[in-house]
């Protein structure tokens, strides 16, 4: 990606971190596409994530303890780390750039109004959830989300994502992958409380937080300590994941390619 | 400068499996049929009255199997009351889910009225089952006067505008996936549904032993004009791109350089729209060409109303949004693949076959007080056994 346009980006992704926090509910209208009104929860509050990512080893604790407490299936991740090796071509220096990736909770979700029957909705608390009972299984939510935060679950043949763990807030837990992070990299709070520690973390890096695909206008509510512009888009990587398959042709596991 | 490699990413499979490909490339060659037929059919002209027939047993059998694709792309298929218990005038798919009904029903009245008089003729016939059922078909012993048969001819245009919108919008405004999020795709889904429904017309012509020179002649004049529209259409949306109006051609340009696959594709699209529009364009001069190869144009064009559909809604679900390169999809064999693909296929199949078994559809008429002999046709009239007998 050429310079001024990741600069750019850079800057996109700053400006929206700051004016996320200005609720957008308001500005639902019944338009189509436009945001519905937003149902249950907490009025009074508005969670969000804070990613330290200075703090992040991708140990994949998030990963495994998400998947245990919320009982995807195999292959799928309501959370997952995301790692990179990053080679600095005139020193040959070589770093891991880890990218937790996870529902973004975004003030204005695009997968919200495409739901054909509402199953989907965003709480007055911003938590974005799927009614399983509700959900058809179109998956046109899947092909809306831009971050790839959704899926078919095959077990319930219905849209699956990251709920922040709402089932834990309610009973007063942490989301599972914040509970386990070992390097307490993931934030979770109340921003609409100054108190709480999300908004002091956010209005001491204001300047340095970044989210995911910030040109989307999603305005995502999970804010990057830490990022590289370069991976706020889809990464220019080279892809180095194989399938491996064994003699019949069935998958038996993945290889690192390089 | 730095190089970047992906360690550890998730896969992510697709969302929308073919039954969807099937399902738009149905709907549209519908509504597209249904255009064909109205210069005939609704308007009364006499000189397109082969091509609506022909396009109406193409609308009402498409009409008819594509929900069941639609329905088979749900995950949760008993689940689709779910639509109408949640009305969601927000959603496209909502708006789509109310309109689809309406325009079945419209265009299935539309038939049924056309079909009524030869119907009725059949059913006075000493013919077995065949006069019963189309006397059950018939439905009484009335005359629906042409205005009411107009007027429903209408309402199934204007209802096919509706589905026109939806299904092009519903997929045009996801912003997730770049390469749809183009006010060019909903147009280019209708012209390239002509483009098919044209095709699905001359092959019918063909095999339906009806062999009209007349409906060869509109048809290839339609699709010349189509592909001419689609050819302006792709380059627009390429002149908006590189001048940086969309995020679409930047898509699918950046898949064109990083993929061979994709180059293929576009290589192969390119070469199949060209090879169309300039064999329509050659073809449409002469009788003789028209009659001897209109047929293989016609799967042509279907070929590239299908492929057009495929490109869009599968190979564009593999381009990678979080991560590096391409997810790799591979057809199945079951129902989610080609099962599914062929069973769609089969299903058509047997419904114009089920309709041309139980219903005179070459006599669909215009006037369903005129009764179906009342436009003589030379084509025509060789084919229809027993048409005397009404004199």
């Amino acid at each position: 990606m050429d310079p001024i346009r990741r600069s750019l980006l850079g800057q996109l992704a700053r400006l929206s971190a700051g004016a996320a926090l200005i609720p957008l509910s308001s500005v639902a209208s019944a338009g189509i596409n436009d945001q519905p009104p937003r149902r249950e929860g907490d009025p009074d509050k508005r969670y969000g994530m804070l990613i330290d990512l200075r703090q992040c080893i991708g140990c994949q604790a998030c990963t495994v303890s998400c998947h245990i407490e919320n009982d995807a299936p195999l292959g799928n991740f309501r959370t997952v780390v995301s790692q990179f090796e990053v080679e600095e071509q005139h020193s040959g220096d070589v770093a891991t750039f880890m990218l937790p990736r996870l529902c973004n909770h975004c003030e204005n979700p695009p997968c919200v109004p495409v739901c054909p029957v509402q199953a989907t909705y965003q709480r007055q608390d911003g938590i974005v959830v799927v009614d399983s009972d509700r959900c058809v299984g179109c998956a046109y939510c899947v092909n809306a989300c831009p971050y790839d935060a959704r899926f078919i679950n095959e077990k319930t043949q219905t849209a699956d994502k990251c709920t922040f763990c709402a089932h834990r807030l309610e009973a007063g837990l942490l989301p599972a992958c914040v509970e386990s992070c070992v390097g307490g990299a993931r934030i979770i709070g109340d921003m609409r409380d100054p108190a709480s520690e999300i908004s002091r973390l956010i209005d001491k890096h204001r300047d340095e937080l970044m989210v995911l695909q910030p040109e989307k206008n999603t305005l995502p509510q999970v804010f990057y300590l830490g990022m590289d512009e370069r991976f706020t888009t889809r990464p220019q990587a080279e892809a180095g994941i194989w399938d491996v398959l064994g003699m019949e042709g069935k998958e038996v596991g993945y290889e690192f390619g390089h | 400068m730095s190089l970047v490699t992906e360690v550890v990413v998730p896969r992510y499979g697709i969302a929308w499996y073919p039954w969807a490909v099937q399902y738009f490339f149905l709907i549209a060659l519908s509504y597209s049929t249904l255009w064909l037929a109205a210069p005939g059919l609704v308007l009364g002209k006499p000189a397109w009255m082969t091509t609506a027939r022909i396009a109406l047993l193409a609308c009402v059998s498409t009409t008819l199997v594509a929900p069941v694709a639609l329905l088979a792309d749900l995950h949760q298929p008993l689940r689709f009351w779910h639509f109408y218990a949640h009305p969601t005038p927000w959603s496209w798919m909502s708006l789509g889910s109310f309109l689809l009904p309406l325009y079945l029903g419209a265009v299935v009245l539309l038939a049924w009225l056309a079909w009524r008089p030869a119907l009725k003729a059949r059913s006075r016939q000493d013919d077995g089952v065949f006069s019963r059922v189309a006397g059950w078909i018939a439905w009484g012993d009335w005359q629906a006067p042409r205005a009411v048969l107009a007027l429903v001819g209408a309402g199934a245009l204007a209802l096919s505008l509706g589905i026109m919108v939806y299904t092009g919008f519903e997929v045009a405004i996801v912003k997730g996936r770049p390469l749809w999020n183009t006010h060019w795709l909903p147009p280019m889904f209708v012209a390239t549904g002509v483009i098919g429904a044209c095709g699905l017309v001359l092959v019918l012509n063909r095999i339906s032993t009806l062999r009209s020179a007349d409906t060869n002649r509109q048809m290839l004049a339609v699709l010349v004009g189509a592909c001419v529209v689609t050819g302006f259409i792709a380059l627009t949306w390429f002149l908006d791109g590189i001048n940086a109006v969309s995020g679409s051609v930047a898509a699918a340009l950046d898949s064109v350089s990083q993929s061979a696959a994709w180059r293929g594709t576009a290589m192969e699209g390119g070469i199949a729209g060209v090879l169309l529009a300039v064999l329509a364009f050659v073809m449409r001069r002469s009788a003789a060409r028209r009659k001897a190869m209109g047929w293989v144009l016609g799967l042509l064009a279907l070929h590239v109303a299908w492929m057009f559909r495929w490109v869009v809604l599968m190979n564009v679900q593999t381009v990678a949004r979080n991560s590096a390169g391409f997810h790799d999809y591979h057809v199945a064999f079951g129902s989610y693949g080609l099962l599914g693909i062929i069973g769609i296929f089969g299903l058509w199949l047997t419904a114009v076959l089920l309709i041309d078994l139980f219903v005179p559809w070459r006599e669909a008429s215009s006037d369903p007080l005129a009764g179906p002999l009342a436009e003589p046709d030379a084509s025509l009239s060789a084919s229809i056994e027993g048409a005397p007998r009404h004199g």
